[in-house]
């Protein structure tokens, strides 16, 4: 009986225990089954989350290309200088770390402020930070002794972007500076990892900001490297796990000459203006200069305030870039350009001759337009109006234009639109329509407007570039390519850009004639600059003297109005008969065109023919 | 009686078996501690002390434990209750007693008080067991559950609450009452939602069913306890190779995620392995309760062997994403004095039980 009942409760106990057991033995087969999905099904998508946890790329910066002018010789480099690196996190107290550092390395309060505001917003995942740039070589062997003491500092080396003509190349090689959207060149580096970027440069992340550096930013840049680190879940860098070299930017060869481009600083000197010079065989530019200047290697490598805010607030505008967007009248320049207008459209050819009284009335309102000399020129055939600049001559002429027609000649020459390759910030200054004046003025377009453009005045607008371009097209006989300043990979043959039937070779060859005799002949306007060289040199010089024009009440309504006095100008090209190189030279507030602006061009030309 | 003394008591599976599982245990931990000796050196001396512990416990009869079974009940109440008043707190629970430089947590004592009392309650009950019996054991069970739970100790009360309830079972709990009380869990569970657990709680199990809801925040931990078992492999990183382990990613690794970082760095095939040795020792437990001596013995050798298996499927399933987080240790090898202790000290009694035999009266 107990036996018997014994018996019934060890089997129940028995088949609950079992069920239970298989309950225990389910729940373990569940807990592996799971296993076995996370470890061997989800094994890639879990070891890249685990990766992904503890691996952190960060960008290592590369060396920018360094720049070169025509002849090789360096514009643009990159100078290592010594700083002293610190690695906040392993600064426990950043206030006793830079009073136990003072002594070895001196700190103005200005240092010492900008270090702890950049400590404080690059936050503990920081690995370095620059405490003191270009340090003496004093301060390096004062550190080098105590650094045992300095487990948080390193010296290291750092570049600049350092150039030796600073202040001559400063609108065309352009200036880098510290950049917030590196990140963008990189989409597969997270843009919060670029805090930590390995630097080479003392600026950290630059990025070219005008001229070359920024035109050519791509090619300069190089490419960023990676290093991988291996952080903890606090974001603290552990350990370095693998890199991959950045790439060196590449070079950039131009066609900038040192000693012409220093030629025209010389002789330029203090004066507001611009130069800019063309190899006719390649389109290369070689000069481009604008007066005032600034030092592009203080604006590269944190320029201060002070001297910034003088640079910003000086009333000649250094900043502006004469070359590429200054707006002048041409004057006596764009006489060429009408005369090949006139014997293309058969106005006029080499034999037509006027009477020339020094000046020119407007049958249609008796309006007088006044030549530069009173009394005027007597009779004036195209070449002799070339040589002693008659503005009568070219009066008439425009007057017998088709303003429509003018526009278009004039925008073929390369006037109202860009014409440099690789420019920063060019401006297409202005070739004046009757559609513009309507917009613009809310005035019809009348005669008198297209007399004026006949003598380079009144609304027409051309920057220094565009006069180098329109020089060495003349110099070429229409035949040119597009200026550049970086040495094209292939130089085109030589297009032709302006072609017109009815202007032959012949015509060329007049022309050629006359602007010789401009600078060579007895009776040029621009004769005083003769005996300045040896070779021979063509051109046409330009006097923007409005004041004593009449009509002078009707250009109040241009806005740039305070621009248009006085400016002297000049194109040349020489050496005659074969000429290389055509130079513009504008000098604002010159008084005399080809007395001024002619010497600095012919020094220019001298310089680049290595004479 | 000479012959008896000289005896040893002892179960060579369930020794070496167990002795394999701490020697591990200290392994895993030297690299889930990152290479930290004190913390290893002092879970040693626990390891130690346990072994002695075990050893020693399984020497009387345990006819001891049964006569004392309702001392050991009110005395481990009466611990709680001293913790409950005097305790220091830690992360808002109060759950320890500090001897000397070790601090004990009382509720471990429970895991074994509360399924010897109720085999010792229900050894003798007339079979089917009847409704006052189940109602009394009921009663007790659900008191020690809630007096740890209010500490707050989900983990512990729920291992409480198993340990009497499958003791419960074992006994002969009718299939209906079971059916009736799981209807009634079912009907009552926005009740215990609402008023018995803490946001803290509700928010882990809401986690648990939306496991991408807060990455960064109440997900976290499954999180990265799941890329940490998924990128070891099948063959594992190798020791303290972990990097989810070794850099920090991982959280609580030498306690509740421990088996992560064993996942992490042994992979599978180290996974398998440390599941055959509970496996096998599971099996030993259930071949120990089928054969012993008496109803009390089968009894306590079933509770106390179900208790360690519940206590080892719920952390497993918790750090493998199958349950939400509780806080309960791996036993054997999480960090720990207390709960290993009271293991050591049960699977004393289940060697004590299972190697004494019956003393029949002439």
């Amino acid at each position: 009986m107990i036996f018997e009942e014994r018996q019934i409760e060890k089997n129940n106990f028995s088949s609950r225990a079992i069920i239970l057991f298989v309950i225990i033995i389910l729940g373990l087969f569940a807990v592996l089954v799971q296993v076995f999905t996370l470890q061997i099904s989800g094994y890639n998508d879990y070891q890249l989350a685990a990766l992904k946890n503890k691996n952190y790329t960060v960008p290592v910066q590369a060396l920018r290309g360094e720049i070169f002018d025509r002849n090789g010789k360096v514009l643009i480099k990159n100078e290592p200088t010594f700083d002293l690196i610190t690695q906040p996190n392993l600064i426990d107290d950043i206030d006793s770390f830079l009073d136990e550092i003072q002594p070895v390395i001196f700190l103005s309060e200005s240092d010492k402020f900008q270090y702890k505001k950049l400590q404080k917003e690059k936050a503990y995942a920081n690995k370095e930070l620059v405490l003191k740039k270009d340090l003496s070589a004093a301060e390096i062997a004062r550190f080098n002794v105590r650094s045992f003491n300095f487990q948080n500092a390193f010296i290291a080396k750092r570049y600049r972007r350092i150039s030796d003509y600073p202040n001559i190349f400063s609108h065309v090689l352009g200036y880098t500076s510290r950049t917030e959207d590196a990140y963008k060149s990189m989409p597969e580096i997270p843009r919060s990892h670029w805090k930590d970027a390995e630097l080479v440069y003392a600026h950290g992340l630059i990025k070219g900001r005008t001229g070359l550096e920024e035109i050519y930013e791509d090619h300069l840049r190089g490419s960023y490297g990676e290093r991988v680190y291996e952080i903890n879940a606090m974001g603290k860098l552990v350990q370095s796990l693998s890199i991959t070299k950045p790439l060196k930017g590449s070079d950039l060869h131009t066609n900038l000459d040192i000693e012409a481009q220093k030629s025209a600083a010389k002789f330029l000197g203090n004066r507001r203006g611009a130069v800019v010079a063309i190899d006719l065989d390649s389109g290369g530019i070689n000069v481009l200069y604008s007066s005032p200047t600034y030092s592009i290697n203080q604006l590269s490598n944190g320029m201060n305030e002070d001297d910034f805010q003088i640079l910003i607030n000086d009333p000649d505008k250094p900043f502006f870039n004469r070359a590429l967007k200054g707006r002048y009248p041409p004057a006596s320049t764009i006489k060429p350009a009408i005369g090949m207008y006139g014997v293309s459209k058969n106005i006029v050819n080499w034999d037509f001759e006027i009477k020339d009284p020094g000046f020119f009335t407007l049958p249609e309102t008796g309006r007088v337009f006044r030549g530069w000399r009173k009394g005027g020129h007597g009779k004036v055939n195209m070449h002799k109006a070339f040589l002693v600049s008659s503005n009568t001559y070219f009066f008439s002429l425009a007057y017998q234009a088709d303003i429509e027609e003018l526009s278009s000649h004039l925008t073929s020459l390369g006037f109202g639109q860009k014409v440099c390759l690789d420019c920063f910030d060019e401006d297409q200054a202005l070739v004046p329509t009757p559609e513009w004046k309507y917009s613009i003025m809310n005035a019809g377009w009348v005669k008198g407007d297209t007399v004026n453009l006949g003598v380079g005045q009144g609304y027409l607008l051309v920057t220094p570039m565009q006069l180098a371009n329109y020089a060495s097209l003349l110099a070429k006989k229409g035949a040119f390519n597009e200026p550049a300043i970086v040495k094209q990979e292939k130089v085109k043959k030589s297009l032709k850009i302006w072609q017109d039937n009815k202007f032959n070779d012949s015509d060329w060859n007049k022309l050629h004639q006359a602007l010789l005799g401009v600078i060579e002949s007895d009776y040029g306007t621009a004769r005083s600059i003769r005996d300045l060289k040896k070779f021979q040199v063509a051109g046409k010089s330009g006097t923007a003297e409005l004041v004593s024009l009449d009509s002078k009440e009707a250009y109040q309504e241009v806005r740039t109005s305070e621009l248009l006095r006085d400016h002297s100008i000049i194109i040349v090209f020489g050496p005659m008969p074969n000429p290389k190189y055509a130079v513009s030279v504008v000098i604002e507030n010159g008084e005399s065109g080809g007395a001024v602006a002619g010497p600095v061009a012919i020094e220019v030309l001298k310089s680049l023919i290595n004479e | 009686m000479n012959k008896q003394i000289k005896k040893i008591y002892f179960d060579p599976y369930l020794f070496f078996s167990l002795f394999l599982l701490s020697a591990l245990g200290l392994f895993f931990l030297f690299s889930a501690s990152n290479a930290d000796v004190s913390i290893v050196s002092k879970q040693f001396i626990y390891v130690f002390a346990g072994f002695v512990i075990m050893i020693l416990v399984s020497q009387p009869d345990p006819d001891i434990f049964r006569r004392n079974s309702g001392f050991l009940l009110i005395f481990s109440l009466l611990l709680l209750g001293l913790t409950y008043l005097f305790g220091p707190e830690i992360n808002g629970a109060q759950r320890w007693v500090r001897i000397g430089p070790f601090s004990f947590q009382s509720s471990e004592l429970l895991k074994l008080a509360v399924p010897i009392y109720l085999s010792n309650f229900l050894f003798n009950k007339k079979l089917p067991i009847q409704r006052n019996e189940i109602l009394i054991s009921l009663i007790i069970i659900f008191f020690c559950f809630f007096i740890v739970f209010r500490q707050p100790d989900l983990g512990t009360a729920l291992i409480i609450a198993c340990s009497g309830l499958f003791v419960l079972f074992l006994s002969g709990l009718s299939w209906s009452f079971m059916g009736g009380s799981f209807a009634l869990l079912i009907l009552s569970s926005p009740f215990i939602w609402n008023i018995l657990l803490q946001p803290f709680q509700r928010q882990r199990i809401a986690t648990f069913f939306n496991q991408d809801s807060d990455p960064f925040g109440a997900s976290w931990n499954i999180i990265q306890s799941k890329v940490a078992i998924g990128s070891g492999g099948l063959f594992g990183k190798g020791f303290r190779e972990g990097s989810q382990t070794q850099l920090n990613f991982l959280p609580e690794t030498e306690t509740d995620f421990i088996f992560s970082v064993i996942g992490e760095e042994f992979g599978f095939l180290g996974v398998l392995f440390l599941l055959i040795i509970y496996l096998f020792i599971l099996l030993r437990c259930f071949y120990l309760a089928l054969n012993a001596r008496d109803r009390f013995c089968r009894l306590v050798i079933g509770g106390l062997s179900l208790t360690f298996a519940a206590n080892l499927i719920i952390n497993l399933c918790m750090v493998v994403g199958l349950l939400p987080v509780v806080g309960m240790p791996l036993p054997f090898i999480s960090k720990g004095g207390s709960s290993l202790i009271s293991l050591f000290f049960a699977f004393g009694i289940i060697i004590s039980m299972s190697t004494h035999k019956k003393f029949l009266p002439q």
